[in-house]
């Protein structure tokens, strides 16, 4: 019984990384840039679900869906803003601006929130304990691999199925030749960005419903670990990201379960993980190689 | 060129070899002046003065090692914090009396043989600096093996990695509550006596063959390859240099704050440390140390920002934490509008300004 | 009249996924040898200098370098033991001055480490003084005299494809992979670079493979040719030969049309 509650708390870990890897894996694909502001937009996604059941008093899947919007929104402006004027520029600069970014972010919470963590509502329907014999379980650990599945569902629908994501994966391929197809690149990009970041949203949120509390600097560990699980499942690729997810979630569970004694050591093991993937299998476990 | 950049252009240069002789000298006059106006700080200063002064140097010396790796060979990493933090812990274990480090371990007792040794400042900077450069000789192999922006989610993972062993392993380094009681050792000489040796060092690189090999590899590594040039060995080069000074650095800097902890040496430090250097410019030395100088002292100026402000009759409230949001301001405004920073890929010389000087001042 | 085999491919093949970009490669190129690799566009023939300068991994295949197997070593080892190469693109490193590409060429050679570069010992001066001169010589040999200190990305495109030279010059090699080095020329430049070529080959030792679209060009300077097409060989020879074989001619034109009656402007 303890093994399936290791399994279960391992995928539920792993989805919240899957959610939060596809918003790296998407624009890395098409921009071949590393969003280090992705973290850092998840934790915005928190504070705003936080400000709608708080301030307005919004049931939780309102203050979900409208934290989802509006975190969307973000992602657009901060590529209109900071990434779209380096289209052109030499790659390291990109990467500078979204380290910018991101310490934009972080610091602009740490001055409005203040550094001290703020408590998270659980909403009563993740809160039951669910019991069958020796297996004690959340109902919210039960819920996100269901939730995540269903949005994982909805993404590779529109991006297999839609003129968007069409336009979405050709980008990833070859920028240029899109762009002289007539295709409006940016509008495929921000799109990219909005709905990376509303995964991102909602893996933050459901990550403050698990971990109770939310703090301007919380975006910083998830994110990086899901963009080693973006790496892990072959990045560029969607359901590599959930791969490279589930493998992250499980190792750390599975850690901690078999090595108590390693248990602080939990945030490492991820960057262990990247350099190894990095030597024996660069590409990842989906990946195909990247064209230089 | 921006009409600011046109005022700085002195027109072309008079050869390097001309004026080898006479530059030597200013630089020789600079660096005494240097001293003089150093000695009166120290003396006339206000402790906070003398503080700043010393942080100055030290991130001068950080800013210099970073600009090594990241501007000059542009292995873009983010490595800093592991190795300032490698050495800051160094240092501090071997220069603690075994006294205080009994007193400071208190939940498990420190490992042998840094429980009963102490040593001297400057024997305990060279170890940890020796240290730090083969703790970067080892994560070489692995963080030069992947492409440019992996790079810099590798590195900055080996710093995370050693932020959770420096939170983990209570035995070596105290944990979360670290080291505290550390000699206030660190003084204005050594902080930029530092400085000195690690400009010494890297300007005289830089100008070297091997220079000239880093920035062939910032270039077009195919090419650089492809005319013989060891690329992989070539960054690890640059690496190790920076780590050593990084490490050193490090361990002055513990003995100037005087107590470190694992939450000291995050990656703000290297967020710190690359808007220092992009603003100086990336691939400029000197840019480095201008830049340093400023983010020191004008970081504290900044600061007015956080205090409440009384301008004219308003009484604007401190906003505590603004200081950082200005600083990625500039980062991202640099980034966008001003790529080359201060000095580009431009070095400060005798000859750049003697000749400006000429073209200005015969104008006047 | 033979030659005693300085580069040696067997059977070189290179895979790219499913495209095969050179298909069965042979050939042997004797010393002080200057011989042309031509053909169509797409034909293959810069994957074979990435092959040969160790670039890219072949897929099969073996390149002997005066009879070292040096299949799959790494692009700076095979340029220490004598193989120099320009490229199609130019690569060179832009923001350096012209001086200071030329002087990267030497520094694979060097013979001083790091430390008595840092610290100015007399060997590590002497060896810069002798680069310094030597590079200012291989500037003048190919016509860049003056310009030294000229930002080589500022350069014109011919003076950039000089610079190129030069620089492979630097690195002291016996056999010369020159990638296009007449593309974007005017005819005199074109000519002068002829003369240059063969300096290099009469003056300097050197074996030189060079690949050209200008036919001209090629056919007055290189003494034997290697037709390649959809990465094979489908002719070899000395020019006049391989200018009739109709295989060739339909590699090219796709019809029976005489290479002789086209003739070079200016010629």
């Amino acid at each position: 019984m303890d093994a399936l509650q290791q399994i279960i708390n391992g995928l539920t870990l792993g989805s919240l990384y899957a959610l939060i890897a596809i918003g790296y894996t998407m624009v890395y694909g098409i921009l071949r840039l590393i969003n280090f502001a992705h973290g850092d937009v998840l934790m915005v996604g928190c504070y705003l679900a936080w400000f709608g059941a708080v301030m307005f008093g919004l049931p939780w899947w309102a203050a979900l869906m409208g934290s989802m919007a509006l975190t969307a929104l973000l992602g657009v402006l901060i590529d209109q803003g900071a990434y779209r004027p380096l289209r052109q520029a030499p790659r390291i600069s990109a990467l500078i601006t979204a380290i910018g970014v991101s310490f934009l972010l972080e610091n602009l919470g740490l001055v409005v929130f203040g550094g001290r963590p703020k408590a998270f509502e659980r909403p009563e329907i993740f809160n039951q304990i669910l019991q069958w014999g020796d297996l004690r379980v959340l109902s919210l650990s039960l819920w996100v691999p269901v939730i995540t599945a269903l949005i994982l569902a909805g993404l590779l629908l529109i991006i297999h199925r839609t003129r968007l994501g069409m336009a979405m994966r050709a980008l990833s391929r070859d920028m240029v030749t899109v762009q002289l197809m007539g295709i409006d690149t940016n509008r495929v990009v921000a799109a990219t960005f909005a709905l990376g970041s509303a995964l991102a949203a909602a893996g933050g949120i459901f990550w403050a419903m698990k971990y109770p509390q939310i703090n301007p600097l919380m975006g910083v560990l998830p994110g990086l670990k899901a963009f080693v699980a973006a790496v892990l499942g072959g990045i560029g690729n969607v359901t590599g990201a959930l791969l490279g997810g589930l493998v992250l979630g499980m190792s750390e569970i599975l850690l901690v379960a078999w090595l108590p004694e390693l248990a602080g050591y939990r945030d490492a093991l991820a960057f262990v993980l990247l350099i190894g993937i990095l030597i024996f299998r660069p590409t990842g476990i989906m990946g195909e190689e990247l064209p230089e | 060129m921006s009409r600011i950049s046109r005022w700085f252009d002195p027109g072309p240069l008079p050869a390097q070899s001309e004026s080898r002789g006479r530059d030597s000298g200013l630089t020789i006059l600079g660096c005494l002046g240097l001293a003089a106006l150093l000695w009166l700080i120290q003396a006339q200063g206000g402790g906070y003065v003398v503080h700043m002064t010393t942080l100055a140097g030290l991130f001068a010396v950080l800013a210099v090692s970073y600009n090594l790796i990241n501007g000059v060979t542009g292995q873009f990493s983010l490595e800093p914090n592991a190795f300032v933090a490698c050495g800051a812990y160094v240092t501090a274990l071997l220069t603690l009396s075994p006294a205080e480090k009994e007193m400071t371990f208190i939940l498990e007792p420190l490992i042998w043989p840094f429980a009963v040794i102490s040593l001297s400042l400057p024997v305990a900077l060279v170890i940890a600096g020796l240290v730090t450069t083969l703790m970067a000789f080892v994560m070489g192999f692995p963080v030069f093996r992947v492409r440019g922006d992996y790079l810099a989610i590798v590195t900055l993972g080996f710093g995370e990695v050693i932020r959770v062993i420096a939170n983990n392993a209570q035995s070596v380094t105290n944990g979360p509550l670290g080291l505290k009681g550390i000699p206030h050792l660190t003084n204005i000489w050594w902080a930029w006596g530092l400085a000195a040796v690690t400009l010494f060092v890297v300007m005289r690189l830089v100008n070297s063959s091997y220079g000239r090999a880093l920035k062939a590899i910032r270039e077009d590594e195919v090419a650089a390859e492809a005319m013989g040039i060891n690329a992989f060995w070539h960054k690890m080069l640059a690496f190790t240099v920076s780590a050593f000074f990084e490490g050193v650095a490090g361990g002055l800097l513990g003995h100037l704050i005087t107590t470190i902890s694992p939450s000291l040496f995050t990656f703000f430090l290297t967020f710190n440390l690359l808007i220092i250097i992009v603003v100086g410019g990336l691939g400029s030395t000197t840019g480095a140390v201008l830049a340093a100088v400023l983010f020191t002292f004008g970081g504290e100026w900044l600061r007015v920002v956080e205090e409440p402000l009384d301008l004219f009759g308003l009484d604007i409230p401190g906003i505590p934490g603004m200081r950082m949001v200005v600083f990625s301001l500039i980062l991202m405004a640099c980034m966008i509008f001003a790529r080359q920073g201060i000095l580009g890929k431009h070095e400060f010389s005798w000859r750049w300004l003697i000749a400006l000087a000429r073209r200005r001042g015969g104008r006047a | 009249m033979t030659h005693p085999g300085l580069l040696r491919v067997e059977g070189l093949v290179c895979r790219f996924g499913g495209l095969v970009a050179v298909d069965g490669l042979s050939l042997v190129l004797g010393q002080g040898q200057l011989m042309g690799l031509i053909g169509p566009n797409g034909a293959g023939k810069t994957t074979v200098f990435n092959l040969l300068a160790g670039a890219v991994r072949p897929t099969a295949g073996r390149i002997f370098y005066r009879d070292h197997d040096i299949t799959g070593h790494k692009a700076h080892r095979i340029n220490r033991l004598g193989l120099a190469r320009t490229f199609q693109n130019i690569r060179l490193f832009g923001e350096l001055s012209a001086l200071d590409n030329v002087l990267v060429g030497f520094h694979g050679r060097l013979e001083a480490n790091f430390l008595s570069a840092i610290l100015r010992l007399p060997g590590y001066v002497a060896a810069e003084r002798r680069m310094l001169d030597r590079a200012a010589e291989l500037l003048d040999l190919v016509g860049l005299g003056g310009l030294q200190d000229e930002r080589a990305g500022n350069l014109a495109y011919g003076q950039q494809r000089l610079l190129e030279i030069a620089r492979a010059l630097a690195t002291r090699p016996c056999l010369l992979l020159l990638d296009e080095p007449a593309a974007g020329m005017n005819p005199q430049e074109t000519a002068q670079l002829a003369v240059l070529v063969r300096r290099l080959r009469d003056e300097l030792g050197l074996t030189i493979l060079l690949i050209e679209h200008d036919m001209h060009f090629v056919m007055n300077l290189c003494e034997t040719l290697v037709v390649l097409d959809h990465g094979k060989v489908i002719a070899r020879g000395d020019p006049a030969r391989v200018r009739r074989d109709p295989g060739v001619v339909e590699a090219y034109l796709g019809a029976e049309v005489d290479l002789d009656a086209r003739e070079a402007p200016g010629a």
